[in-house]
């Protein structure tokens, strides 16, 4: 600007936003075939791709990588035409890695990264790997899992890393899991657990209630009795603190 | 074309031999040619309902393991010439069935020109049940209107739709049809019984028929004769009914209310 001056104008403003950054999680250590992979993404989506910032996960690695090597994934990124601005946080071996190539470290945006990640013990008991969901890029959020068939007794749906929408009825008996909130349109007869990666802000919602088990974030309540006010109504359930609550969402 | 239907339940004593038995007998009064198969190695039962049970030489597990031929192991019904049965070895036991067994004979059973091959399951859902639903075309599945024959139908319903071969080669798994047996309509207006409504809503799908609990039943399985051969009877009836409906006719149901009192039997009692 014209005036430096003005002492009123100040030079800059520095704040914290939140900015929809792509993140690449590499999962082999194979510079040529990121290239390959990530080419193709600019070629197809120029207007998405073409100079993107993307921050490298190299957490998902099997194997920690010496500096040449994280090099060369980072020169495989630039020349597919992404522009590679950061690190994602990791191990300690990513921090010094992150320093001796003078890229900043992205914050922890999901603790999942951790390996090996002590605490956190949430008790949903997730039937396969837990959170393995890539980090969305605010704004791209991942669909809902939407299935139409009726989940049979003895059946097992899970919808990982996003909402369930079910567009048929849940059989007692069956087992319904999501590590975001659950929607059944139709009756809830059998388990229904949302937040199964222990997010507190998941929800259940149904409706036809006649649940066996609802839980959110490893709090659950189970119905030997169904509530009359309850029973056969559309219902949602959400965490007060630990407080598991649930009521009609009709009066 | 022939087509396969298995006739299961996930529970036991529900009344799949009885309805395996009337609806291959059905068929066959219609003049197609239909095989019923016993699944129920070890506990072999149909070939009693179907009345030919001293005529049995060799059986299913004779033929799975080549022990025997497919002509040689068919018994021919006695009151129905293009209806045969495949009776089950009552002396091995569901181990004795093979996945590849059980589709040659099928595959044979075909290029025979069986209009209809009728598997009747046994109950659970091991192995016996599990190969008696793998090639099903289509599944009939009864049900008895109380909750937990209820549940264990849901579970089979699941196992048509995700362990069969129509569900692995992503035809969207084997068509069902939920027959409702032993149905009282007394004790469901009295409470102690699941509705129709009730069942159909429990597992989403409609009925096919509604088989009215009657002394009938057990009397023609004890002489042997599949119920539908007695037409006096409301389940024989009935099971004309259903048989109709899986073949695509309309027919109203029947026999689900229960009978009204007349003026004389409620003042002088029943």
């Amino acid at each position: 600007m014209a005036t430096a001056a003005s002492p009123a104008v100040p030079v800059c403003d520095l704040r914290f936003g939140q900015v929809g950054i792509a993140n690449v999680r590499v999962l082999a250590d194979d510079a040529p075939a990121l290239y390959e992979t990530l080419a193709e993404r600019v070629r197809k989506a120029p207007q998405l791709f073409a100079r993107a910032a993307v921050v490298l996960d190299l957490g998902h690695l099997p194997q920690d990588l010496q500096r040449d090597r994280a090099a060369a994934l980072l020169e495989a990124v630039r020349a597919a035409g992404m522009l590679p601005v950061a690190l994602a946080y990791g191990s300690r071996h990513t921090e010094d890695l992150a320093q001796s190539l003078g890229l900043p470290l992205l914050a922890k945006f999901r603790a999942a990264y951790e390996p090996d990640a002590t605490g956190a013990p949430t008790a949903a008991p997730a039937p396969s790997t837990p959170a393995a969901a890539p980090a969305p890029a605010p704004g791209v959020a991942l669909p809902a899992l939407h299935h139409a068939q009726p989940v049979r007794s003895g059946q097992q749906l899970y919808a990982e890393g996003r909402d369930l929408v079910i567009t048929a009825n849940v059989a007692a008996g069956a087992e319904v899991i999501s590590d975001g909130s659950i929607h059944v349109y139709g009756s809830l007869r059998g388990r229904a657990l949302a937040g199964a990666g222990g997010s507190e802000q998941a929800r259940i919602y149904c409706r036809s209630f006649h649940a066996e088990l609802v839980s959110i974030a490893g709090r659950y309540r189970t119905f030997e009795e169904i509530p009359d006010d309850l029973a056969g109504r559309a219902v949602q359930c959400w965490l007060e603190g630990e407080k598991l609550m649930i009521a009609r969402l009709e009066r | 074309m022939t087509e396969t239907i298995v006739v299961t339940s996930g529970k036991g004593g529900v009344g799949k031999t009885t309805t395996s038995a009337s609806l291959a007998t059905g068929l066959a009064q219609r003049g197609r040619k239909v095989a019923v198969i016993d699944f129920d190695v070890g506990l072999r039962n149909l070939d009693l309902i179907m009345g030919c049970e001293r005529r049995v030489v060799y059986d299913f597990v004779n033929v799975i393991h080549q022990e025997a031929t497919l002509r040689q192991a068919l018994i021919r019904d006695k009151r129905h010439e293009t209806l045969h049965v495949l009776a089950a070895s009552q002396t091995r036991d569901k181990e004795a069935l093979t996945r590849d067994g059980v589709q040659r004979v099928l595959e044979e059973l075909a290029a025979e020109g069986f209009d209809y091959i009728v598997c009747d399951s046994p109950a659970g859902i091991e192995k016996g049940a599990f190969l008696a639903m793998y090639f099903a075309d289509r599944a009939l599945v009864v049900v008895n209107p109380e909750v937990s024959s209820v549940r264990d139908s849901d579970r089979i319903l699941g196992l048509l739709a995700s362990k069969t071969r129509k569900a692995e080669s992503g035809e969207g798994g084997v068509p069902a049809h939920l027959l409702l047996t032993r149905y009282n309509p007394v004790r469901v207006e009295a409470g102690q019984m699941l509705g129709i409504r009730d069942v159909e809503e429990v597992l989403g799908l409609p009925v096919v028929g509604v088989i009215p609990e009657h002394e009938s039943v057990l009397m023609a399985s004890n002489q042997g004769v599949p119920v539908i051969l007695d037409e006096g009877s409301q389940a024989g009836q009935a099971y004309a009914d259903a048989i109709a409906r899986l073949l695509g006719e309309e027919r109203p149901l029947r026999f689900t209310e229960a009978p009204r009192k007349g003026l004389f039997k409620r003042m002088f009692g029943s």
